[in-house]
């Protein structure tokens, strides 16, 4: 009897026990698997320090509760010093630590990544559903190789980078001042400035005296330069017009910059880059002094309280020229980089003096990529992937703070996208402001030439070369030549170090270079 | 007992001490002389290249210039320093009202976080609106001087930065110094009828003499490897005016991440310290034995 | 008339040494739009605002109290440990000779450890770090810090122990006290000020280390150095946000060199004097 009803008590707990657990199954699979996919599961993100409120890191911030609710997992944000970001990337990849998941990085670092195979595709997950959606079309097809290695996604979009010109509108368009500058160099104010020869004259013509009636004398330009930052790009960005020759393929002498993509010979000390840091020297002398040693954000502020006629750098200017301290909303003038009228042609060795125009894509597009020793790609995945998604970029470029820029398909204003201007207006944008903001870029990135973007092992070891001596010559301590001669015997220097096979099949790769 | 016989007592209290540093120094230090030899760029393994990081440095005319702007630095700083600390340390040996306040403010800046110093001096010395050049303006001086993009002002800005956060530290010591001499000392001095200048240079200057080495001795150490200043507010430039040698070794080491040059250019300096103390500072040896 | 000069000559000294600290100050009660716009008096010459504080306490508050935090525990367990390491070999070195090493060599032993530039030790320490687990802990930094404080401590006791007079321990020899002995009951409590002093110095130094907290730290164990330099990004540096980050530093220090002011040069006032 005992036994009895213990086998049939057995055999009831069986029965309840699989009714109750298949229950139990198949409601979790509605919510847990489908709702919170990865509960638990936690993960950490290296991200540039700069808080809740600050650039790049801010959106996981905003958005970290509503993700962790979505998926159960949690996120762990380390914020990382900016200018201490990569070594500390590599010490954990190098050493193999895999403290990080993933990390929201430079697209500059992708060499790095690449040779050491730190990060991995992410190719599998974007199919599948288990994801939120965003689609790699709306990724402008100049921006796409930031995030790919030949042709494989190793990034997911989020912030796009390109620098364009920047210019006060209402001095600019001012009519005395447009017969005063007709008088002085015998043509119209160009409204924008199209060539760098342009940008030089409107520099000189707005430098040292009071054109905007606050009392105080303004100056022609601002580009802020210090040593071991981000001025590089700004010099690079004009460059590219001085030195990427076009041409129907990237061939060993055309829509090239770096180097000789055949011998991997640099081409810094060309005739086409002394003639750009000629330029360069030449309208320090309609700017601030001390812009030599400026960081971004005070050649961003100069700008911005509309110290200054002209500036070149990226979207942020666009952005915070919207916000309350601001003097120049409204009046914040938008237009692609200066072209040059003079451009080495390296084939037949000679100057060629005709309009040239390279797009650029310089700058960090900060995204998200997945580090090999993460034990949870999938979860990083997924918070990347949450973050590219339509409505949450979109909010995030939107928001002046988060430092995410224009430049997925969607940011755009008919008749080049979708948005729509209502929307920029509720954020507080100036209408004239942002559709000249999003012509500007829109140019930029539909260029027909576009500037590389050097993606090798050690590239910011190249960048820092080149930028260390291009602070040399602003100074005077380096002439042009000597400078950009320095670079090339530096970058063949580090080149041979590095290996030198190996650096011309990662720069090959990474610019889609055929034979 | 074995710790009580007297010839082991001296070991006693050496060695914890050395037995530290040296477990926690041991394997950093064959690890990067190791290294020193080696081409070992990134994360690979490696390769074994003798001395050629050697000899490449002694012709990379990036290792002297840093060199030489590191040593006129290190003759600047310290010899300033040194001196503005005794004349400091001078003046505070007597009774002034409020004398314990006023040194404990004049030893506020070595507890200030050097990366904020540098950071903050972006705004100070900004030349377009920043308080020292509005102050200049104000009283009849220059007007907008170029304190950080011309580069011999760079580096004496980072020079001036640096003696203000470091002269307490000479002027904590040197009066310590000086407030051990015995009375009589002073007494003598006066009764000789000596002048003051006279008594410091033939009387007190010869009995701190060993305050004096040690003070010296700590502060060349630590100028040579001055890094956190210039790193924020020069990044080494322009140029490369304030690329200082620990920026360089820095930035070869964990920038370029060039571990084996790096190394070799540590352990050059090591020699060239050591060098220079052994040298110069003769009377170290009278303190140290 | 020379009391004129050598009051004038402190009050120079300490406006010199003050003035940033000051600068630091009214910027923090700057808008950040106000950075570079030139003003010295609050009220007078611009309206103070509090938002700066506000903000930082409420966005980055955790991150500046663990900071502080850590930096204290850190620097004062490396002082300590600095200090008992230190003693024992300062006096070691003062008292008595070690003839083969020679007393010369060991102390340059010591002081080459804060010759060699720390960038050639963090890839090593890292890894010793991360075997041990210990990476993004305190006690790693603790550990490190007081091998780079060491050297301080060794060669200034060295020369507090050379000032104080061999007799004593002799006599305390004679009475049947061990070595041992002497040196706790008789020679420890006379250095005890400079014990305070010394620990100062290693205290300021650990407490702007920057580089090991920075490769050995990603969270918990960030120490204050590593949260001002956050204050640098891609827009360029958040001024205002140095300033309130390096005063939130600059008081702990404030306090405990005050509460301990006349110990140090008291404490000093023992040392290196005669060599």
């Amino acid at each position: 009897m005992q036994s009895r009803k213990k086998i049939f008590g057995k055999m009831r707990n069986f029965v309840i026990g699989t009714l109750v657990g298949s229950i139990v199954l198949s409601i979790s699979g509605l919510t847990i698997a489908q709702e919170k996919p990865f509960s638990g599961k936690k993960i950490t993100v290296a991200v540039l320090a700069s808080g809740p409120k600050g650039p790049i890191s801010a959106p996981l911030y905003y958005w970290r509760d509503k993700w962790e609710e979505r998926t159960g997992a949690k996120l762990e944000i380390a914020e990382v010093p900016f200018g201490e970001m990569h070594e500390k990337i590599m010490t954990d990849l190098i050493t193999g630590a895999g403290v990080y998941d993933g990390f929201i990085t430079f697209s500059g670092w992708y060499g790095d990544y690449i040779a050491g195979d730190y990060i991995v595709p992410i190719e599998k997950y974007y199919n599948d559903p288990r994801f939120p959606k965003w689609s790699k079309e709306t990724v402008i097809p100049a921006l796409r190789d930031k995030h790919t290695w030949k042709d494989v996604w190793y990034g997911v979009p989020n912030d796009s980078d390109a620098q364009i010109l920047y210019y006060v509108r209402s001095a600019l368009t001012n009519p005395a001042y447009q017969a005063q500058f007709k008088e002085k160099y015998d043509y119209d104010l160009p409204v924008p400035p199209r060539t760098w020869q342009e940008v030089r004259d409107v520099a000189e013509f707005f430098n040292g005296w009071d054109w905007n009636g606050d009392g105080e004398p303004e100056y022609g330009i601002v580009a802020p330069l210090k040593v071991g930052e981000q001025a590089v790009h700004h010099f690079l960005s004009m460059a590219a017009s001085f030195s990427v020759l076009p041409g129907p393929k990237i061939d060993k002498y055309h829509n090239t910059y770096y180097f000789d993509p055949e011998t991997m010979e640099p081409l810094i000390n060309q005739s086409g880059n002394i003639k750009a840091l000629e330029t360069m020297i030449e309208l320090l002398k309609f700017g601030p002094p001390g812009m030599k040693t400026w960081s971004l954000g005070a050649g961003f502020d100069f700008f911005v309280r509309g110290k200054a006629a002209l500036t070149w750098s990226w979207g942020d200017i666009g952005s915070l020229a919207q916000e309350e301290k601001s003097k120049i909303k409204g009046d914040c003038g938008c237009a692609p980089m200066p072209g040059s009228m003079y451009i080495w042609d390296r084939e037949h060795q000679k100057s060629v003096h005709k309009y040239n125009f390279a797009g650029n894509t310089v700058g960090g597009s900060w995204h998200g990529v997945i580090s090999r020793l993460s034990e949870n790609p999938e979860v990083v995945y997924d918070l990347y992937a949450f973050q590219a998604s339509k409505p949450i970029n979109m909010w995030n470029m939107m928001t002046g703070y988060t430092g995410i820029d224009f430049g997925r398909t969607f940011h755009f204003l008919p008749p080049y996208g979708p948005a729509s201007l209502d929307e920029f207006i509720k954020f507080g944008w100036d209408a004239t402001d942002i559709q000249e903001y999003g012509e500007a870029y829109y140019e930029n990135y539909t260029a027909p030439v576009m500037f590389e973007y050097l993606r090798i092992l050690g590239t910011d070891e190249y960048w820092s070369i080149l930028d260390i001596h291009l602070s040399e010559a602003y100074v005077g301590r380096e002439t042009p030549k000597e400078a950009l001669d320095r670079v090339y015997d530096e970058w063949v220097k580090t080149t041979k170090s590095l290996g030198k096979a190996q650096q011309l099949k990662l720069y090959q790769e990474s610019i889609g270079y055929k034979k | 007992m074995i710790f009580n016989r007297e010839k082991n007592v001296k070991f006693v209290f050496l060695l914890p001490a050395v037995i530290f540093v040296l477990t926690l120094v041991i394997f950093p230090l064959v690890y990067s002389l190791r290294l020193s030899f080696c081409l070992a760029r990134f994360g690979r393994n490696p390769i074994f290249i003798g001395l050629e990081n050697y000899i490449d440095l002694l012709k990379d005319y990036k290792f002297w210039g840093t060199l030489k702007i590191t040593l006129i630095f290190v003759l600047l700083t310290v010899s300033i320093e040194f001196f503005l600390g005794l004349t400091l340390a001078l003046l505070f040996n007597r009774e002034i009202r409020g004398r314990r306040y006023f040194r404990a403010l004049l030893t506020l800046p070595m507890f200030a976080t050097p990366v904020a110093i540098g950071y903050l001096g972006m705004t100070i010395f900004y030349e377009e609106a920043g308080p020292i050049n509005n102050i200049l303006a104000l009283i009849g001086g220059p007007q907008k001087v170029p304190w950080l993009s011309n580069p011999t002002l760079a580096f004496a800005s980072i020079t001036l930065l640096d003696i203000w956060q470091w002269t307490p530290f000479c002027f904590v010591i040197l009066l310590a110094g000086l407030q051990a001499l015995p009375e009589q000392v002073y007494e003598a001095a006066s009764l000789d009828g000596a002048s003051g200048v006279q008594s410091l240079r033939y009387i007190i200057l010869p009995l701190l003499g060993p305050v004096i080495v040690i003070v010296l001795l700590l502060r060349t150490v630590e100028a040579f490897k001055v890094f956190d200043i210039p790193f924020s507010l020069t990044g080494g430039g322009p140029g490369r005016a304030t690329e200082f040698y620990s920026l360089f070794t820095y930035r070869t080491g964990l920038k370029y991440f060039n571990f084996g040059y790096a190394s070799s250019l540590a352990y050059i300096l090591l020699a060239i310290v050591i060098l220079i103390i052994t040298l110069f500072l003769k009377r170290v040896r009278e303190v140290f034995e | 008339m020379g009391n004129v000069f050598v009051l004038l000559g402190v009050l120079i000294a300490v406006i010199w040494a003050f003035s940033p600290f000051y600068w630091a100050i009214i910027s923090s009660f700057k808008l950040p739009e106000d950075t570079f716009t030139i003003s010295y008096i609050p009220f007078f010459q611009f309206k103070p605002t509090l938002q700066n504080w506000i903000n930082e306490i409420n966005f980055r508050g955790r991150e500046i109290w663990n900071g502080i935090k850590n930096s204290i525990i850190v620097s004062i367990s490396a002082s300590l440990l600095a200090i008992f390491l230190g003693t024992m070999a300062g006096y070691a070195l003062a008292r008595f000779n070690f003839q083969k090493m020679k007393n010369k060599d060991i102390a340059v032993f010591f002081l080459s450890q804060r010759i060699l530039p720390p960038v050639v030790m963090v890839i090593p320490f890292f890894l010793i770090m991360k075997s041990l687990k210990l990476l993004d802990t305190r006690l790693a930094l603790i550990l490190i810090n007081t091998v780079f404080s060491l050297p301080f401590a060794v060669l200034i006791m060295r020369s507090i122990f050379k000032e104080l007079p061999a007799e004593l321990e002799e006599a305390a020899l004679v009475d049947g006290c061990s070595r041992y002995s002497a040196f706790l009951r008789v020679l420890l409590p006379l250095a005890i000020p400079g014990l305070v002093a010394t620990g100062m110095i290693c205290f300021a130094f650990t407490w702007n280390e920057f580089l090991f907290a920075l490769v050995l730290t990603y969270k918990k164990a960030v120490t204050m150095p590593i949260v001002i330099a956050g204050t640098a990004h891609t827009r360029g540096v958040d001024f205002w946000y140095v300033a309130t980050r390096s005063l939130f530093a600059i008081i702990p220090p404030t306090v405990i060199a005050i509460a301990l002011q006349k110990f140090i040069v008291r404490g000093l006032t023992f040392g290196a004097v005669k060599g």
